[in-house]
């Protein structure tokens, strides 16, 4: 075997040492343990470069562990949808150099070790969430970025943490039990766990309902991982409470584990042809019309600025959702692109935001008024992410709102194209709200304008991220045609 | 009205769960998939294939050992978890804890003392006979963490501190992935994928080292964590 598939062995276990080993290195030296995840989280950046340039040349590939071949044994499986695995690590890193403050400052000396920890096992198991083939495997990265998750919320120590935490907690413990039950179902009518495995032998068991219970209680436990309405509603604390580096990550890239949930699943029932999906899509795509319009409606009357970043989530896994319900090709190929775009642009704002608080102990509109003259870059840099998730052209949040919306006539539903567009409005008065209370309104607090600009490690991710929201809506291409062959082949079997 | 309304909608849920666990494959017979296809492989050839003689250890560390490796990880996450919101810092610590309302009694404190050297010794046979018999790194484990936890409490914290080192703590606790991992690079390095293990002659016992190393580094983290969880709760106290 050539060596380069072992960079798939790589992705997820150089952050899994970083992680075991950060309390190791890391024991009373809070900046020797940043600098040690940042490290881990460049060999896995690499090898996560690697990988994408092989599918980008050869397409998809597979990587046994242990030798043993599937079904007997766990498969990696490198597809299109792996590549996300660039962007967790892209993430990854700058919500890393993010925290090299925060975590010195914020937190007691004796945790900043584990802090680190769990963000690196955070990544750690979205990346073998995206890369594995095998539904239990599936499930064991689910419940190690779940667990640290929920950690994560809960770390800063403040009492409204920990209830938040708590309900996120109860909230993805049902969702995950959802899912393994639906695993188990799955098992018992085809005794397979290998995901391609599963699909091709679950026609074999005569009744069909057991296929139906596994279907709806994935789609269920990802729906409530992805916070979609009626389920959203352990998001907006955990995401407002939790440390912005922390709330970065949750945001951007945490519940976007339900929305690659629903891809898998969608890529094992396409291929078993054994149900018909029509009424599941049906559903995605009404609890994603209602999610766009209720997330920005709540977002409207938000004070808090990281509130109304959180609800502005669910908006816009609304969207993501309703593109993988029109089972249409540019609504997927939209709505995979945007599980991408949402995650930077999602990022820059959070980052931003966090590194308004951290330097001027505010976050609501009204005390941060007059906060765009002390701190320029940072200002600048939230109004370019709050231009792109509206989805105004020349930047990432066009393309893909556009090819969802396309996908909707695509798939003879104009009338959601049309909510879509009515969705785009409302999020931009919010968003034009937020950056009149940072450029136009005089200041509430008269000292805010002494405020500097943000430290280096917390100016330059947001810089980065700000400037590829730019360059992203200019490229945009790539992505989209990049997806377009996955896309393809998994819409293959409902005959285009 | 609100506990009628739940139990309204738990009824709601149950009918069509019930009923479709119904049409599931029955349990124990022959012709179900759960047992023609995988573990029917498992069972037939698992023995000599991958190194255990039983069959629960082939599937857990061979087999299906990248699960594993994740399950060893969730503890670790577990650990991470709780330090990470609750390990007070050095200065909060309380030097002077106040007495236990009840003292522990003589008996008990004499009877672990004189037990403890003894369940240490079953720790360590069920992890070592993981590989032939039920049992293994992660019940021996337990068995550890639990050893820990009765001597720190007839013995109190102090002294019990002195069973994982301070400096070795945080190896220790990193001990069942960081097993794991080595094992796996050298399933590289040897077999050519990440936790393959040797099978053919005259390498097998290199498999069967490699198996115990497992159970080995699955039992020391599981205790180590176990025991730091209860020390790290009860100073929270």
């Amino acid at each position: 075997m050539a060596y380069w598939p072992h960079w798939l062995v790589v992705v997820v276990v150089a952050p899994l040492v970083g992680a075991v080993l950060a309390p190791v290195v890391g024991r009373g030296r809070p900046k020797v343990v940043a600098l040690w995840a940042l490290a881990a989280m460049g060999v896995t950046s690499l090898a996560a470069l690697n990988l994408i340039v092989r599918v980008a040349e050869d397409g998809p590939f597979s990587y046994d562990m242990g030798g043993w071949e599937p079904p007997v044994g766990i498969e990696l499986r490198f597809d299109e949808f792996g590549a996300s695995v660039g962007i967790i690590c892209l993430l990854g890193m700058l919500a890393l150099l993010f925290s090299y403050r925060y975590a010195e400052h914020t937190l007691p000396t004796e945790r900043v070790p584990y802090y680190y920890s769990l963000m690196l096992l955070n990544l750690t198991g979205l990346i073998g969430f995206v890369v594995t083939g095998d539904l239990f495997n599936l499930f064991v990265f689910m419940e190690i970025l779940s667990l640290s998750g929920y950690a994560l919320v809960a770390v800063s120590g403040e009492r409204i943490a920990e209830m938040a935490a708590f309900k996120y907690l109860v909230m993805g413990a049902v969702s995950s039990l959802l899912v393994l039950f639906s695993i188990g179902v799955l098992y018992s009518v085809t005794g397979s766990l290998n995901m391609a495995d599963v699909a091709a032998r679950l026609g074999d068991w005569g009744a069909r309902s057991p296929a139906m219970l596994a279907l709806a209680g994935l789609s269920l436990g990802f729906m409530v991982k992805a916070a979609i309405f009626p389920v959203h509603i352990w998001l907006p604390d955990a995401h407002a409470i939790a440390p912005s580096p922390v709330s970065a990550i949750l945001s951007g890239l945490v519940v976007k584990v339900g929305v690659l949930g629903m891809l898998r699943v969608y890529q094992i029932f396409y291929a078993a042809e054994t149900l018909d999906l029509t009424g599941l899509n049906t559903l995605l795509v009404w609890l994603g019309a209602i999610s766009i319009v209720m997330g920005a409606f709540f977002a409207i009357f938000q004070e808090d600025v990281k509130m109304m970043l959180a609800y502005s989530t669910i908006s816009n896994v609304g969207y993501i959702m309703m593109g993988l319900g029109l089972a249409s090709s540019y609504g997927l190929i939209g709505a995979t692109v945007h599980v991408f775009n949402h995650a930077l642009i999602k990022a820059t704002l959070f980052l931003s935001a966090g590194a308004m608080i951290y330097r001027t102990g505010y976050r609501t509109l009204h005390d941060l008024r007059g906060v765009g003259k002390a701190m320029p870059i940072t200002t600048i840099a939230l109004s370019i992410g709050a231009i792109s998730i509206v989805g105004i052209p020349p930047t990432a949040g066009f393309l893909c709102k556009w090819y969802i919306a396309l996908g909707a006539f695509q798939a003879d539903q104009p009338f959601f194209g049309v909510a879509l567009v009515f969705g785009a409005l409302f999020i931009f008065v919010y968003y034009i709200r937020m950056v009149n209370a940072f450029y136009f309104q005089p200041a509430t607090h008269p000292e805010i304008a002494e405020v500097s600009e943000a430290p280096l490690s917390m100016l330059v991710p947001v810089i980065i991220l700000a400037t590829l929201c730019l360059v992203m809506g200019i490229l945009g291409r790539i992505p989209l045609s990049f997806i377009e062959p996955a896309v393809t082949r998994m819409l293959a079997p409902l005959g285009g | 009205m609100k506990r009628a309304l739940v139990a309204a909608l738990l009824i709601v849920a149950a009918i069509p769960l019930l009923s479709i666990v119904a049409e599931l494959p029955p349990h124990a017979a022959p012709d179900s998939p759960a047992y023609t296809h995988v573990s029917a492989h498992y069972l037939e050839h698992g023995a000599e294939e991958a190194g255990a003689e039983n069959i629960v250890t082939d599937v857990i560390l061979n087999y299906r050992g990248f699960d594993t490796n994740g399950e060893v990880t969730v503890i670790f996450t577990a650990l991470a978890a709780v330090l990470a919101i609750l390990l007070l810092p050095s200065e909060e610590r309380v030097e002077e804890r106040p007495a236990p309302a009840m003292p522990v009694s003589m008996v008990v404190r004499f009877v672990v003392r004189l037990l403890a050297p003894f369940i240490a010794l079953f720790a360590v046979y069920v992890i070592m006979n993981g590989h032939v018999t039920p049992g293994g790194g992660f019940q021996g484990g337990t068995i550890l963490g639990a050893l820990v936890i009765a001597l720190t409490i007839v013995l109190g914290e102090d002294e019990a501190h002195r069973l994982l080192p301070r400096p070795a703590r945080p190896w220790l606790q990193a001990a069942a992935p960081l097993t794991f991992v080595v094992i796996g690079i050298a399933g590289i390095a040897v077999v050519g994928s990440y936790l393959g293990f040797p099978a053919e002659e005259p390498w097998q016992w290199v498999r069967t080292a490699w198996l115990v190393i497992l159970e080995i580094g699955i039992g020391v983290g599981g205790g180590a964590i176990i025991g730091t969880l209860f020390w790290t709760m009860e100073a929270e106290r």
